[in-house]
């Protein structure tokens, strides 16, 4: 497993090095960033929760990132370790209100929250740039190339990776898992779910707020409808159900298939229809691949 | 404010509320038969609105002339979200809202693709002509409007209380196997209920059209409104949607009337947020998870 995982990392890590195209840099760069707020959203997902509104810590963590980085002299890098702790801080409300909410109403009230902090980000002209949103945000990349900006969302995958191995073995996955599966029984058995739940959201909503930094770094420019937009909630759903919620690399492969088939097949040939493949993928899943792609790959036991 | 400006913004959450209560009655037809929220319920809406606007813009006749097709031109998804929606785990609600969102971006993009991103709006010389009430103008589309919604609403609710078919499909809605055992054919009930739902939101959309632009993207907020609707009022309440629907409809108004026109959209997440907290139990009291 490990020296796998070290051949895999080194295989990954060459492409800057032998002068791969700075297009290809950008576009494998921004995968690996969707692959780490999949990944998040599904480390939230683990713990039983589901969020239609992963766009509210992804468009904080994209705004609080670039606003400094633009009226201070800090730089970019120091800049992205703020959004994610501004992300993890708004999902603050959320992990609460999930002491009322379940399932079905959680979810909404995670899409309302999104759309809430979408419409203040589009009207708050003095802080935010208003509708236009902001442009000019400095780049992680000093020289102008793709290098840096690659290795950082690549640093970002392993590090929303690592965190979800690392809860998963723990107490703590455990009390994810329990409360997932039957909250109530876990409550009986003495597990207090809130303080787990928000545990989660927190977690999730700082690895994608740090997901939202970077994209700000990257591209270069934000605007409230898409950073805090319905369909960068909808994005890391899709591709973490997609590629399947049970394993651990499962919102990694669906975001790499994804994004790759929605950029490099789609865009080109029908501009107008880039989206397609993530309402079919969604619409698959729900209906005939409950495992998503990995389950594909799994031996099907079926019952006798 | 003056009290002129006031009085106009009351009518016009009013004659907005009513037609909120009329978006979510058929979602709410949806989510009782079936226990599934249609997050593709906009889309619904805004096609009717786009068969609706292409008919007039062929013909040239009076828009209302169209509402027949409208609605009739809706059935077919009406049926196919039956079928779809009927074979979803548990937890339904949830799963639902899995599949609707993957459904409402397909029928976004098939949109964007056949009717471009354009804003369309019907226009009748018969719909623009303005009413005076008193200190009040009021365009006679907005008085038809309201006047349609509310008599469609009316009849929904004498058909559902009323007739055998209706008492049937509430009886399949507050409780699927008594009904079932009772010798209804709960299967067809929900076909028939999906097929009204369908066909009162492709109406609905046409009459949208008449007073507001419709553009592909404009289904997600409807169906954020009738989600709202149903939580305040409850499924199958008509009064309740009529009244959580004016209540709405009067909010987003006054917000609009004393700030600007790009807080509404704010009102609708909040009142999201707040009927959400209000019923935290859930969209169907008395049923678990």
């Amino acid at each position: 497993m490990i020296p796998t995982a070290a051949l895999i990392l080194f295989a990954l890590a060459l492409p800057p090095v032998i002068a791969f195209h700075p297009y290809y840099l950008y576009l494998f760069g921004t995968a690996f960033l969707w692959a780490s707020v999949a990944s998040a959203w599904n480390l939230l997902e683990t713990a039983g929760q589901i969020s239609f509104g992963h766009a509210a810590f992804f468009g904080a963590g994209a705004y609080a990132s670039s606003l400094v980085a633009l009226r201070t002299n800090l730089s970019p890098q120091l800049a992205l370790l703020l959004g994610a702790l501004v992300g993890g801080v708004t999902a603050v409300p959320l992990g609460l209100a999930s002491h009322v909410l379940r399932s079905a109403s959680l979810a909404l009230a995670t899409f309302a929250y999104a759309e809430a902090l979408r419409v203040i980000a589009r009207n708050w002209d003095g802080l935010t740039g208003g509708g236009a949103g902001l442009i000019g945000i400095p780049p992680v990349d000093s020289a102008g190339g793709r290098a840096e900006g690659y290795y950082l969302s690549l640093l970002l995958l392993v590090t929303a990776l690592a965190v979800g191995r690392a809860v998963e073995r723990s107490r703590l996955g455990l009390a994810f898992a329990a409360i997932r599966e039957r909250e109530d029984r876990a409550q009986a058995l003495g597990l207090a779910p809130t303080p787990v739940k928000l545990t989660a959201f927190v977690l999730s909503g700082g690895l994608t707020g740090l997901g939202g930094a970077l994209y700000a770094h990257t591209v270069g420019s934000i605007q409230p409808d898409l950073v805090f937009g319905p369909s960068f909630s909808l994005l890391p759903l899709i591709m973490a159900t997609f590629g399947g919620i049970r394993a651990p690399l499962g919102p990694t492969l669906g975001a790499l298939v994804l994004h790759l088939t929605s950029q490099l097949v789609l865009h080109p040939l029908l501009p107008r229809l880039h989206q397609l493949p993530y309402a079919l993928a969604l619409i698959a899943v729900a209906l005939a691949l409950p495992k998503g792609l990995v389950g594909l790959f799994m031996t099907r036991r079926r019952p006798a | 404010m003056s009290l002129a400006t006031f009085a106009q913004a009351l009518v016009a959450g009013a004659v907005n509320g009513c037609f909120y209560a009329l978006l979510a009655s058929s979602f709410g037809l949806i989510l009782g038969i079936s226990r599934a929220l249609n997050l593709a319920h906009g889309e619904f809406v805004v096609l009717g609105a786009y068969v609706g606007y292409g008919l007039w813009a062929l013909t040239g006749l009076d828009p209302l002339l169209f509402l027949p097709f409208a609605a009739i031109a809706l059935l077919p998804l009406g049926l196919l979200w039956a079928r779809m929606l009927a074979g979803l785990r548990e937890p339904v609600e949830l799963q639902s809202l899995v599949l609707t969102f993957g459904l409402s971006l397909l029928l976004q993009n098939l949109m964007l693709g056949f009717f471009r991103a354009d804003y369309r709006l019907l226009i009748a010389p018969a719909l623009e002509r303005s009413v005076a009430l008193g200190p009040v103008h009021v365009h006679w589309g907005r008085i038809l409007l309201a006047g349609i919604s509310l008599a469609a609403l009316l009849s929904l609710h004498l058909f559902l209380t009323r007739t055998r078919p209706g008492r049937a499909i509430l009886a399949t809605s507050l409780n699927r196997e008594a009904a079932a055992l009772m010798g209804i054919n709960v299967d067809r009930m929900t076909s028939l209920t999906f097929l009204m739902a369908a066909g009162l939101a492709g109406a609905a959309g046409l009459l949208f059209a008449t007073v507001h632009y419709v553009h592909p993207a404009a289904g997600m907020e409807l169906t954020l409104l009738a989600i709202i609707l149903v939580l305040l009022g409850g499924v199958g309440r008509l009064l309740g949607l009529l009244l959580g629907g004016l209540a709405l409809g009067l909010t987003e108004a006054l917000t609009v009337a004393l700030t600007a026109p790009r807080w509404r959209e704010l009102v609708v997440a909040l009142f999201l947020l707040g009927a959400l907290l209000a019923r935290p139990r859930g969209l169907i009291p008395g049923r678990s998870q």
